[in-house]
């Protein structure tokens, strides 16, 4: 089955009393263990697509079926604990608490799911462990560069083992050589703990390393 | 200019400057509120005293308001009439007997002030007229009493009841007389209710053997500022023999008390004040940082550091002025429209009227301390200003601009 | 729960001037209603203790419709069972006889307004300190004795002096006027003109016999050791006492003026501190608005994340208590050694005052009380409006949307 599967998704928002129709008749499906990359110019409702099918957003029409069910019938409450339990989400900017310690933001997506103080800290730990970022535990958002800073945000999005990581734009604050460590680090999740990635991006970067692309061009699927 | 930028820079953060806006404006108002209720309990205690006996003026031989034996009657009537009648300041006097005494129904006793005046010339003067409950204010004049609500409990006696009267006579023995309850009065004064009688003056003289003789003439001047003045005159007209007091010479506790509280206004505005400084260093201080970008730039094309405080100030200032403004109107509002009518303070009615102010307080609003808030608060607003506006121009041009 | 405990901990220092001058805000408003009120009602105790020991007792044994009337036939007997069932109970220091008339008092060619007051001096010197306030010659012993002590002020009236011998008039139960020669021995100063003008004292039974009144008195006045047993007192005595025409007040109900301007000024203090809370309350309100919606984008990130919005509000919530908390407990402890300092040093008020307090039977002394109610009642009233101040932050915070936090700018 489908891991998500759209139909006709349309979305309509207002800009300043303006309509503006970012998504038209979007009907897409993924599969567990993509790295997917929508990209398009600037405008094309690549972020509006990705939050919608990430449950940050709803439609004006359509569905999104996770897994079978319409996540575009749940309520609020439900899709909150949905991201929490199954998505992964990481930025383009400010994904950590600042005054929390990386190893306490990773702590922290734990405790949302109720995992004991216990467990949390050596799961936290050996997480970092895997994605070689250990010395960065205790330091504070402030005390680290950008790149690290992504680093803990994936590994922020990944430690509740999430059926699919949302990546909004990660590389754009980041020049070219920490942007590839990034992709590299995404990639390695992807192969070695098949989670799913989608991307939203314009970074050639990001594009190149795609195991499959859709262009987003005004909003409509460009099939060309 | 400088004034322009301040104004509208107060409004790009709407709910931040109504916020302050609103804890300046509620800060004016209970000032207002709480020093118009205080200052109507005082003047009210005052004018009650004034309009119930005090009077504006008081002569009498010298030496009787320390010692109100019956045998101390003023010395010269005529003279006192005469120098009160020709004084410009006067409006109405009348004429009284003052001695203690006791009272008897056949129920009880109780001892008690008389009054024995003349009906006609204390309307003038006093208020017990109006005070009369129950029954009515002399008709014929002859052995008529009026009585407080209070002692014609005690005295369990209604109107048309006799009593008796006694008191110490000019020579020393213990004259009385019977007098018929004409009228119950009920003033602002619980002393009075409890311990004051009234009597037509020719009865009291007859019964206590003075003639024509009597204790005091009061005093009703056209402009009560004028009090003391004419007191002064009329004391140097009438010589040694007498005594003319104003009345702060007689109730100097009230009016000591009056003169206290105009004082103790500022301390308060200033408590207030200083509630307030809080909220306005800690809403400069969100202003300054929100624009530190543009106070760089501003450095950068080269305004002046003081301008730059000058403008930081001048818009604490204004929010300042804005608050006291509308605080000042609305509590104006609230006081005329509202408080004006009186507050019914019947729970704590009994307190009252040991106070000599009466069941309703008129709340009475002063113009010192309107101005006193609308001086201090704008001050304050000021000087909160001062430390965030330091800060301002700490910054360094280069780093402010990079500022996110 | 420990996490978000320390989340919010960090996130009240991470605008330390901010978070400071909001404490300084709250420590200070705490400091001074705690001071203020500690005045108030300190000042309030030691006057209410000066004046119910002075002279009209914790409690009073009447006839019912005396304390209105003050009808001279609403009297009682001292009966020994009374006297046993006051004596009885452990919580009272002491209990006296009184008859209270009005009266004449004359000297030669002079007459007063009298208050007669007729006493016991062997109960008197149990339980009240009238006797304290002897100013010259002395009191009478025995409750039998001619001897009267009159106010200072009155004396001066009459122009008598200590030796002299007057009269006083009055009109007895059985309605016919009584007179009776006493010895003047003593003048007495309360610092109440009233009194001082007007009061006079003699032996319970000469009371009687001028009255016509046998062994009947009209009240008995009741000291305690503390004002807190006060209600368990009067209960006491009104279950114990069988006869029904007799009432048990409490000095509320014989001062009632007493007590309602203590009662007023009390409310006026209260008030105004209301509105000193309530100004700090709006800067209160400001601060906490403006940290939150700094962290708009961070919060919006939260909430993608899954986390319920309900923690994020309890997150903003916690913080404010952290430093309502802290301002409070500083504000405690320096209003406390504000409190405790004049507690065990008075100020006396200087002799322009001094005429004035007296004037409305006020001692011209201002103390402190230390009395934990004021600290709990003040930190509760600054607790729950600091809260109520964050109501509104947190609502907007409630309403948030992931992705308009995210993209709040």
């Amino acid at each position: 089955m489908d891991l998500i599967k759209t139909e006709n998704l349309d979305k309509t928002y207002s800009d300043n009393g303006v309509p503006v129709e970012a998504l038209k008749d979007i009907n897409l499906s993924f599969e567990r263990g993509e790295f997917t990359v929508i990209a398009g110019p600037s405008g094309s409702g690549k972020t509006t697509l990705l939050n919608v099918i990430g449950a940050l957003d709803k439609p004006t029409n359509g569905k999104i079926f996770l897994e079978g069910s319409d996540i575009t019938i749940k309520k609020r409450k439900e899709l909150s604990a949905l991201r929490l339990n199954k998505f992964g989400f990481v930025f383009q900017a400010y994904n950590l608490i600042p005054v929390l310690s990386a190893i306490e933001n990773i702590e922290f997506s734990m405790m949302l799911l109720g995992i004991p103080e216990s467990e949390r800290r050596s799961k936290a730990l050996s997480l970092l462990d895997e994605l070689e970022i250990k010395d960065l535990a205790y330091k504070r958002p402030n005390e680290m560069s950008g790149g690290q800073q992504q680093r803990v945000a994936v590994a922020r999005a990944i430690v509740n083992d999430p059926e699919i990581v949302f990546a909004d734009e990660p590389t754009a604050n980041l020049d070219s050589v920490t942007g590839g460590k990034l992709l590299d680090l995404m990639e390695k999740m992807n192969r070695d703990k098949n989670i799913t990635f989608i991307f939203s991006s314009h970074d050639n970067q990001v594009i190149e390393r795609a195991k499959r692309l859709i262009l987003l061009r005004d909003g409509k699927l460009d099939l060309k | 200019m400088l004034i322009k930028i301040a104004w509208r820079n107060i409004w790009r953060n709407k709910r931040r400057s109504i916020i302050v806006l609103s804890s300046v404006i509620v800060g004016i108002v209970a000032a207002i509120c709480m020093d118009a209720l205080q200052n109507g309990m005082l003047y009210q205690m005052l004018f009650n005293q004034i309009n119930l006996s005090t009077s504006h003026i008081q002569i009498h031989k010298n030496g009787f308001i320390d010692n109100k034996i019956v045998q101390n009657t003023i010395p010269d009537n005529n003279a006192a009439e005469q120098a009160a009648i020709e004084n410009e300041h006067v409006s109405f006097y009348s004429k009284r007997v003052i001695t203690f005494g006791l009272i008897s129904s056949a129920n009880n006793s109780s001892g008690i002030f008389l009054f024995g005046v003349d009906p006609e010339l204390e309307k003038n003067v006093s208020i017990i007229i109006s005070s009369v409950v129950k029954g009515k204010y002399f008709e014929t004049g002859i052995r008529e009493v009026l009585i407080g609500t209070t002692l014609s409990e005690k005295l369990q006696v209604d109107i048309g009841d006799k009593i008796v009267c006694m008191a110490n006579m000019k020579d020393g023995s213990i004259g009385s007389d019977v007098f018929r309850v004409i009228g119950i009065f009920r003033s602002p004064d619980s002393e009075y209710n409890k311990a004051y009688i009234y009597v037509p003056i020719t009865d009291a003289q007859n019964m206590l053997e003075l003639g024509a003789e009597y204790h005091e003439l009061a005093i009703i001047t056209k402009d009560y500022h004028f009090a003391p003045q004419a007191a002064d005159e009329i004391e140097s007209k009438l010589g040694e023999r007498f005594e003319v007091l104003s009345y702060d010479e007689v109730l100097p506790l009230l009016v000591m008390q009056l003169d206290m509280y105009k004082e103790m206004i500022y301390v308060i505005n200033f408590i207030i004040g200083l509630a307030l400084i809080f909220g306005i260093i800690n809403a400069m201080l969100m202003a300054v940082y929100e624009r530190t970008q543009e106070i760089g730039v501003l450095m950068a094309i080269g305004m002046k550091n003081g301008k730059i405080v000058n403008m930081i100030v001048l818009e604490a200032f204004l929010i300042g002025l804005l608050g006291t403004i509308i605080g000042v109107v609305l509590g104006w509002v609230l006081y005329k429209g509202v408080l004006i009518n009186g507050i019914d303070l019947s729970s704590f009615a009994e307190s009252l009227d040991s106070f000599g102010i009466g069941a309703i307080l008129y709340p009475k609003l002063s113009m010192e301390n309107l101005i006193s808030l609308l001086l201090t608060i704008p001050l304050i607003s000021i000087i909160g200003a001062f430390y965030p506006a330091y800060r301002a121009v700490k910054l360094q041009p280069v780093t402010a601009i990079r500022h996110v | 729960m420990g996490l978000l405990l320390k989340l919010s901990w960090r996130n009240i220092w991470r605008n330390k001037r901010r978070s400071l001058l909001t404490l300084i805000a709250i420590v200070f408003a705490t400091m001074t209603a705690i001071a203020m009120r500690g005045v108030q009602i300190g000042t309030y105790d030691v006057n209410i203790k000066y004046v119910l020991n002075l002279f009209s007792g914790y409690i009073q044994v009447q006839k019912a419709g005396f304390q209105k009337d003050n009808s001279l036939t609403k009297n009682f007997k001292f009966s020994q069972e009374l006297q046993n069932i006051l004596s009885e109970n452990k919580l009272i220091k002491g209990f006296a006889p009184r008859v209270m008339s009005g009266g004449l008092i004359s000297f030669k060619n002079n007459s007063q307004g009298a208050a007669l007051i007729g006493f016991s001096p062997k109960h008197e010197s149990a339980s009240t300190t009238i006797m304290n306030r002897l100013m010259e010659g002395s009191f009478f012993a025995s409750d039998t004795s001619y001897d009267i002590v009159v106010g200072y002020k009155l004396l001066k009236n009459l122009n008598a002096k200590i030796g002299d011998e007057v009269v006083v008039l009055s009109q007895g139960i059985d309605g016919s006027l009584g007179n009776l020669k006493f010895k003047i021995s003593g003048t007495v100063k309360f610092g109440n003109p009233e009194m001082d003008l007007s009061a006079v004292f003699v032996a319970l039974n000469s009371a009687q016999e001028l009255l016509a009144m046998e062994n009947r008195i009209h009240s008995i006045v009741i000291t305690l050791s503390s004002q807190g047993d006060l209600d368990e007192v009067k209960t006491g005595l009104q279950n114990k006492i069988n006869d029904a025409s007799l009432v048990v007040l409490d000095w509320g109900e014989v001062l009632p003026e007493f007590k309602q301007s203590i009662d007023l000024d009390n409310v006026s203090g209260a008030l105004m501190l209301l509105i000193l809370v309530i100004i700090v309350a709006f800067g209160i309100l400001n601060t906490v608005l403006m940290s939150v919606t700094e962290r708009f984008k961070e919060f919006g990130v939260s909430l993608s994340i899954g986390m319920p919005q309900i923690k994020l509000v309890t997150l903003i919530i916690m913080e404010t208590v952290f430093i309502a908390s802290i301002g409070i407990l500083l504000g405690d402890l320096i209003g406390y050694g504000i409190n405790s300092y004049i507690h065990n040093n008075p100020i006396t008020l200087g002799a322009e005052f001094e005429q004035m307090y007296e004037e409305y039977g006020f001692l011209p002394i201002i103390e402190s009380s230390v009395d934990l109610i004021i600290f709990l009642n003040t930190s509760l009233v600054i607790f729950v409006i600091s809260i109520i101040s964050v109501l509104y932050p947190a609502y907007k915070v409630y309403k948030l949307e992931p992705l308009k936090g995210i993209r709040y700018t």
